[in-house]
């Protein structure tokens, strides 16, 4: 019982000494230094200040600028300092042009951010700024500020943009070093690599009182620098980018990349129509976002990698190529006759040439383009086999190419069919259809240029990207990306790069409007029937020969024709482009 | 069971809701803010007002309850806060951390149900009688140990330290002889002397004089010694094992004006607002310092700034003396509770409830390193609140049920 008593005594008393440091300290703090501290609070001696890391730019293959900073000069608000609110308004609705509903709802968003300042718009013009300045010792709660803002140097669809942080990010980055006024990638490689181009702010506490006394509070590490966000060198080439930009038919939707062979690097990547990346930087006006959204043509859409469309008959060569895989057709083998269509039960399936092309074989088969020939080879052939041999050529699958919400495309199988059409539609016509890129099946332009780059880089199929490079303070690292191979031999690889030569360079090939005499160009026509409007899509996609395999490219134009006549040209005009300038391509 | 109105500690029950409400008058301070002649509240203060009638719709129930179920409860409920301690490893950060589960309205912090069952746990093992010394050292260390290391890996230092804090009164309360204490404690004074040699030495003589004052053995003291020695080698190495990020968290934990951009700036600013409240303080809602954005945490662990800025040291010394009579009167009281268990367990409950308040508002003025821990009754926090109350009410009950059954 005593030494219970004593035990619960050794409590009380440390809990009486603990409660007597607290308050003896508390003593000290607020009465004996009570006003030092009072004086430091009101001057606010000290005090955070960040210094702002510098976003990395991005540069084309010869370090030529695609995405760069620039000086803005910036409006930031005080919502503590604010002293007649209305009149603040008014202010900011006539000089900046800001409404009131955008004011009142920034004043909102951001009634508990008192005490740092507000980015109210960026890139204000000088002459502005100077007009204005005068004025501000009436407002004290607004401030310029000179920062850099993002510039890019021509529209594209691979760069992405940044913008201001919307509050839903800024909820969830906040510890990660962003605040309310952040920009950050939104889209594209700004989005794909915003961790190494943001970089890492930097911090400075300033602890001096007003005689100029530092306040000791800290020992050390008072200045903490910014690490700049890494410089971006990428695979695309400027000159190839500007000089598809020029060829680029008027008027017309579509895309068209280039790819280099060997690394599988991106040299020229374009999607019609285009919007001006730099509009998203700045507070974009609901009018012009409206009419980016509202526009039937979707400039803001990247055909490249979200347009999913029937391939036609570029996608041919897959089905050769599995006719071949599975041995029900060799070099000489013959299939059906065509006499402008085929009848597979009791429907007439036609080819796209209605007086016939005879009994051909593989290579004539492809050089002409001879639908038939697919849909015979396609009547021996299982569905699920097609869907399978498709994906391991890596279409209907993501590249993985570094940009933002690429999309996969679609291949049906047996069970797809049975699932929308019912347990017994049937699936031979269907399967006719897809034979010669028709049908369901959708891809994506990127991937149908990765496929033929695979074609010409021996059957190695390699992970399509832009980015080559990344340069920071340290050094400069390479990236590294995946290959695969396409699952075909390669004699049967040699046939399918033949019939791509004939297809081009023989008399009467579909795609000899590409033909020209150096280098060498193989390729593959098509013309695929959509429900987007009367006119097909215009497809040719291949590469081009010198020495050895080059590049490797696709064209795509929406609703614009035939491919043999709209796109095959095309691609003769980037390829002697290429070859007149030899950009340093290994 | 039925309560008897008459036997419970009213005046205790008057403490503790001043507390609660000085809690909510400072959230709602902290969570104000002024643009131009307008004032703007965030809502925390509502929500905690809302936290408070919960806990004390439980602390009511809880009284409900017949100590029964709550003895057989204790086992599966400390089982279940190792799974959720466990759970929480694997869900997603939350400020940085694994440490919260989120439930949409609710954040709940597992350590804070692990710490109430380890305590239940470790007294009801503890209080088992004719225990040999083993028996209490073999049952306390697992029990405590292993929520730890769980709590160590969210990371979460300086909760995990309020366990040992625990398990030591605990200890200490039990029948265990004091030396045993001390001979726990000693690893831990190595490792921190062995830095300095000459420390080092000083404290293992302090020890073994101590040792021997009661009466070991010189085979168990010598032993001792060896231990101590080989510690006071193998820290250094250990030390250079650790990765300097890892070095870096446990030095910023000891001295956080290391980090003068992170935790630094934040006590360093807590003490400009403490001592800038001199005597009476700003007055209510005219604090400046709060608003500075330094302090992300100051409705939760720099609640105290708030007080101290805007009531002074009056208030500040207000604060202490209902803290330290709540915990006092409940301490008295501990005497009388003869079932060993509810004794036990009653420390475990006023050493973390004191080490809590102490830690925290030691941090607040700028005392003691550690950060991370909030305000008992006054800090933000719903999963928080609920615990401490609960683990008041359980004291209250223990004491009820003795006056009954007297």
């Amino acid at each position: 019982m005593t030494d219970q008593s004593s035990k619960s005594n050794i409590l009380i008393y440390t809990i009486i000494s603990l409660f007597l440091i607290l308050a003896v300290s508390l003593f000290n703090l607020q009465i004996i230094q009570g006003e030092n501290y009072q004086q430091i609070a009101e001057k606010n001696f000290v005090r955070m200040k960040k210094i702002p890391s510098i976003r990395g730019e991005i540069y084309d293959r010869n370090y030529r600028p695609i995405a760069i900073n620039r000086p803005s000069f910036n409006l930031y608000l005080s919502l503590s300092k604010v002293r007649d609110r209305d009149e603040l308004f008014n202010f900011l609705m006539t000089r900046f042009g800001f409404s009131h509903f955008a004011l009142e709802d920034l004043f909102y968003q951001n009634r508990f951010r008192l005490y740092q300042e507000i980015l109210l718009a960026t890139d204000i013009e000088y002459q502005d700024m100077i007009g204005v300045s005068e004025l501000l010792s009436h407002f004290p709660s607004l401030s310029f500020k000179t920062e850099s803002i993002r510039q890019y140097l021509y529209p594209n669809h691979f760069t992405g943009h940044v913008g201001l942080i919307n509050e839903n990010e800024y909820q969830q980055l906040q510890n990660q070093g962003y605040n309310i006024n952040s920009f950050l990638g939104k889209t594209g490689l700004e989005k794909y690599y915003e961790d190494r181009l943001r970089g890492k702010n930097g911090y400075e506490i300033i602890q001096v009182d007003a005689t100029g006394r530092n306040l000791d509070f800290f020992r050390h590490n008072l200045h903490q620098s910014p690490r700049h966000g890494c410089d971006l060198i990428l695979s695309i080439d400027n000159d190839l980018q500007y000089h598809i930009e020029d060829i680029f038919p008027h008027q017309t939707n579509g895309a068209i990349v280039v790819m280099e062979v060997k690394t599988g690097g991106i040299l020229a990547y374009v999607s019609r129509p285009e919007f001006d990346q730099n509009i998203f930087v700045n507070k974009i006006s609901p009018e012009v976002w409206d009419d980016l959204l509202q526009d039937p043509d979707k400039p803001m859409l990247d055909r490249i990698i979200h347009g999913t469309y029937p391939p036609g008959s570029v996608y041919k060569t897959v089905i050769a190529s599995l006719g071949l895989e599975k041995e029900l057709i060799d070099k000489n083998t013959r299939l059906a006759e065509c006499t402008g269509g085929l009848h597979v039960g009791n429907r007439f399936f036609k080819c796209w040439y209605d007086k016939g092309h005879g009994r051909l074989s593989l290579l004539d088969a492809v050089k002409y383009s001879c639908d038939v020939y697919f849909y015979d080879l396609s009547l021996k052939l299982s569905l699920d086999d097609m869907q399978i041999y498709t994906e391991n050529n890596f279409l209907t699958v993501k590249t993985g190419v570094d940009l933002i919400g690429e999309r996969k495309g679609f291949f049906p199988t047996q069970a797809w069919y049975g699932e929308n059409y019912g347990q017994y539609t049937g699936i031979i016509g269907p399967k006719v259809n897809l034979s010669i890129g028709q049908g369901e099946l959708l891809v994506t332009p990127l991937q149908i240029c990765a496929y033929f780059n695979a074609l010409a880089n021996e059957g190695r199929w390699v992970q399509p990207h832009f980015l080559v490079k990344q340069i920071d303070q340290s050094g400069s690292y390479f990236n590294e990306y995946d290959e695969g191979q396409l699952p075909l031999t390669r004699e049967h690889l040699e046939l399918i790069q033949t019939a791509l030569f004939k297809a081009v360079n023989e008399s009467y090939g579909t795609g000899v409007a590409a033909s020209i005499s150096y280098p060498k160009i193989y390729g593959k026509t098509g013309s695929a029937e959509n429900h987007m409007g009367e006119l097909t899509h215009a497809w040719f996609a291949g590469y081009a020969v010198g020495e050895h395999p080059e590049i490797s490219f696709v064209v795509f134009l929406e609703n614009a024709g035939h491919g043999g006549s709209m796109a095959a040209p095309l691609a003769a005009q980037i390829v002697r482009f290429y070859a007149q300038n030899r950009l340093d391509v290994k | 069971m039925k309560i008897r109105f008459r036997k419970i500690d009213w005046a205790l029950i008057a403490i503790l809701f001043l507390l609660l409400i000085s809690g909510v008058v400072a959230i709602y301070s902290a969570s104000t803010t002024r643009i131009g002649q307008e004032l703007v509240t965030e809502n925390y203060y509502l929500k905690q007002f809302i936290w408070i009638i919960i806990s004390l719709v439980l602390l009511v129930f809880l009284f409900q309850i017949p100590s029964a179920i709550i003895d057989f409860l204790i086992v599966p409920v400390y089982l279940f806060s190792l799974l959720l301690l466990l759970a929480v490893l694997f869900l997603p950060e939350v400020k940085g951390a694994h440490r919260w589960i989120q439930l949409g309205f609710l954040n709940i912090q597992p350590s804070e149900i692990a710490k109430i069952a380890t305590i239940l746990l470790l007294a009801k093992l503890l209080a088992k009688p004719h225990l040999t010394e083993k028996q209490i050292l073999f049952r306390s260390f697992p029990v405590t140990l292993i929520p730890v290391i769980l709590i160590l890996m969210e990371p979460d230092l300086s909760t995990s330290l309020v366990f040992f804090v625990i398990m030591f009164a605990i200890l200490a309360a039990s029948d265990l002889p004091n030396f045993y204490l001390l001979l726990m404690f000693s690893p831990l004074i190595s490792m921190i002397t062995s830095f300095n040699l000459v420390l080092f030495l000083i404290c293992l003589l302090l020890i073994i004089i101590l040792l021997y004052k009661s009466r070991l053995s010189t085979i168990t003291i010598s032993f001792v010694a060896v231990i101590n020695v080989f510690i006071f080698i193998i820290t250094p190495v250990l030390w250079g094992q650790l990765r300097p990020y890892q070095q870096n968290r446990i030095l910023t934990f000891i001295d956080p004006l290391r980090d003068p951009f992170g935790a630094g700036y934040q006590i360093i600013q807590s003490k400009i607002a403490i001592g800038s409240g001199r005597v009476l303080g700003k007055g209510f809602l005219a604090g400046t310092q709060k608003n500075l954005k330094f302090l992300p945490e100051h409705h939760t662990d720099f609640i105290f700034s708030v007080l101290g800025e805007e009531f002074g040291f009056l208030g500040c010394l207000i604060i202490l003396i209902l803290f330290f009579l709540l915990l006092y009167r409940l301490s008295r009281c501990v005497n009388k509770l003869k079932v060993s268990e509810n004794r036990f367990a009653a420390v475990g409950i006023l050493s973390y409830l004191s080490f809590q308040i102490f830690v925290n508002i030691g941090m607040n003025a700028g005392i003691v390193p550690a950060t991370g821990i909030p305000l008992p009754f006054i800090s933000y926090g719903g999963s928080n609140l609920i615990i401490n109350v609960l683990a008041i009410g359980l004291i209250l009950k223990a004491l009820h049920e003795r006056s009954i059954f007297e």
